[in-house]
């Protein structure tokens, strides 16, 4: 096994054993009985190892559904609930892990080890939503539309969170809230329900001038 | 059709569209004592059409239990103002199908593969959908097939939707629920046993052998390999709906080969093997190539030797004649109380002997037009009479064995469907009660 391989399955297993990280580079590293230097030419913290962990679960996921026989014939909100199933699959391997990390921060929070899992995922959704303003799913809105993927991020993490939360046999009543939620989603998107959103928003900002007093 | 991916998931919301329901449903009510106030020419019937397309779409959103209970409301028709009878009998076909995604997870989950690792082709849109439930079409090695697909999380919600929609209903119907809990536990009975396909699977098996040698009645062969829990699959049958059947131009000859078949079929069940379907809308029976099919074992009801002799006893000519042995058999079906005072006593036995005069007369009189017959309308008649009747609704103590249900929704749903059919079916008594007739005629006794 190559060291980065070590590192990463020695850290997840502690991680998964005590929920929180190692005590130090230096202990962890003699634990491994490797030197400290060999974790930081990988490695720039504990932190960094366990993005790549997260990182690593969502694009195996990705990779799993994009390489799916019907994939290219799917629409774009098939392809997300296509993702999301997959994903809930996948993460029976690692819901403990999940209620000690994801369940421990709010569906807004944004710590760094979740920054590359983010990254992965919303490159993903941008491929979702160009497909779908491609086919009409969704409605194209100039500067508005980069923000979709944001979007869809926060529906993931509100999945993740009603997952960590379900206690349904078989944890059936996510994959109801994924279809609902997601149809939801789908019908901001493409509805003017979002221009509608924007504009009340615009009109409650203060304008420069109100602000004066 | 535009795919439904929005089953109301959480307890809260699920409650809340009932509830919503149950507001508007309010709301129209006082539109229609306002529009009286004014006189503006409010009628019972509008109303009663607003709201019921108010509670329809409320109830087919929620899928799971409310749609099924709908959909038994629409058969027990006499229950329901005929307005809601209406918006209910759609339930049988307008549930939306659920995402293609979902379908391909579920088959994951119980099969390991997805639909094409089993078959060579398999149909992403739902052919048609029921209440829990969607079928695909799929082909293997050239023969096609019907794959039933459960909807997730059904079984978990169905409870909770009951004790949500109890109290509308019993407000709609006008009963009272300590009267009619039985017959709540019995149908919560049903509503759960359908959710379990594995169940499904071993009762059509059961049930099409047992009933293989009726003539001209057919049942699809179902896959035990290709069935779980949560997934049924049987041949894929082309056939007509019994509803698209009666309504088309066809003979009358055909409409009365198809009638009596489901006739005999249904006798043989309830008199014969005691175990029934008892889901009889028209969108269970298929009509191919002038044979009745039979589909959707999801609700069977298996009834005691003792209870059908109780049930059909009402089906003796002799009874009505005699008024001490029509008491004794109501006393031993609970239709009367002990408690009773004869008021009561009086008003149970004449609701009685007109069900009974109604509901027994093909019995009776040895065949049934169902074309010609009266007998439907005059159901219905006494049905809605009875609804309104107020002292009735304040006749106290449970009346009937909850076990009735069920064999009552059968045998109404059957007079419904021969009905819309317009067949004339040869009727024959079961032969124990013939015997039994006999040998009472005989001894001269009553």
């Amino acid at each position: 096994m190559e060291p980065i391989e070590r590192i990463t399955a020695s850290f997840t297993e502690h991680l998964r054993e005590h929920g929180r990280y190692p005590e130090s580079v230096y202990l962890f590293c003699q634990g491994l009985g490797i030197e400290e230097k060999a974790f930081f030419s990988e490695f720039g913290s504990f932190e960094a190892v366990e993005a790549g962990l997260w990182e690593d679960l969502v694009s195996r996921v990705i990779l799993a559904v994009e390489s799916g026989a019907e994939w290219t014939s799917f629409s774009a909100r098939q392809r997300l609930l296509t993702f999301h199933f997959a994903f809930l699959e996948e993460a029976l391997s690692w819901r403990s892990l999940m209620l000690s990390r994801f369940g421990a921060t709010g569906p807004f929070a944004r710590p760094a080890w979740m920054r590359g899992f983010e990254a992965r995922f919303k490159a993903f959704a941008s491929g979702i939503v160009a497909k779908g303003v491609e086919s009409g799913e969704i409605a194209d809105r100039g500067r508005l539309t980069p923000l979709y993927p944001e979007a869809l991020y926060f529906h993931l993490r509100s999945v993740i969170d009603f997952y960590l939360k379900d206690d349904s046999k078989r944890f059936e009543r996510t994959d109801a809230f994924v279809e609902k939620s997601a149809a939801v989603a789908f019908d901001v998107i493409r509805t003017q329900a979002l221009d509608s959103a924007v504009d009340l928003a615009r009109f409650l900002v203060p304008r420069p001038h109100a602000c004066k007093g | 059709m535009i795919e439904q991916d929005s089953i109301a998931t959480t307890r809260f919301s699920r409650s809340a569209a009932l509830v919503g329901s149950g507001a508007k449903v309010g709301a129209n009510y006082l539109k229609y004592y306002a529009r009286r106030v004014l006189s503006l020419g409010a009628d019972e019937q509008a109303l009663h059409e607003e709201n019921a397309e108010e509670v329809f779409r409320t109830f087919s959103r929620l899928k799971g239990g409310p749609l099924k209970l709908a959909q038994m409301l629409s058969i027990d028709r006499d229950l329901l103002p005929p307005a809601y009878a209406r918006q209910f009998a759609q339930a049988h076909y307008s549930a939306p199908p659920l995402s293609y995604p979902l379908v391909i997870r579920t088959f994951r989950r119980e099969f390991g593969c997805e639909p094409q690792g089993i078959f060579s082709a398999f149909s992403r849109q739902a052919a048609h959908s029921a209440s829990i439930g969607q079928v695909h079409r799929a082909v293997k090695d050239g023969k096609e097939f019907a794959v039933k697909v459960q909807y997730p999380g059904v079984a978990d919600s169905l409870r909770s939707d009951l004790r949500v929609i109890k109290p509308i209903a019993l407000q709609i119907l006008g009963l009272r629920q300590q009267d009619v809990e039985d017959y709540f536990q019995e149908v919560e009975t049903r509503l759960i046993e359908e959710t379990n396909y594995a169940l499904e699977l071993q009762r059509s098996i059961e049930l099409s052998r047992s009933s293989s040698h009726l003539e001209h009645v057919r049942f699809p062969v179902y896959y035990p390999r290709f069935s779980s829990a949560r997934i049924l699959t049987m041949d894929w049958v082309a056939g007509v709906p019994l509803d698209r059947f009666a309504d088309s131009s066809t003979s009358a000859a055909a409409r009365d080969r198809i009638g009596q078949s489901l006739w005999n079929f249904y006798s043989h069940q309830i008199h014969s093997l005691k175990v029934f379907h008892a889901d009889p809308h028209p969108g269970n029976f298929l009509v191919k190539d002038d044979e009745l099919w039979v589909l959707d074992f999801g609700c069977t009801k298996t009834i005691t030797d003792d209870f059908h002799r109780k049930q059909f006893a009402f089906l003796d000519p002799n009874l009505v004649a005699s008024p001490a042995r029509l008491e004794a058999a109501m006393e031993d079906l609970d239709f009367l109380l002990p408690g009773d005072g004869p008021a009561e006593r009086q008003k149970m036995i004449a609701l009685f002997e007109r069900s009974v005069e109604l509901l027994a007369r093909p019995f009776r009189e040895g065949y049934c037009d169902f074309g010609e017959s009266t007998l439907m309308s005059e159901i219905y008649e006494m049905g809605e009479e009875n609804r309104r009747d107020e002292t009735l609704r304040t006749l106290r103590g449970r009346r009937g064995s909850a076990d009735s249900i069920y064999v009552n929704r059968a045998y109404f749903g059957l007079y419904s469907l021969l009905s819309r059919l317009r067949a004339r079916v040869e009727v024959s008594l079961p032969d124990w009660l013939t015997a039994g007739a006999r040998e009472f005629s005989a001894t001269g006794a009553g």
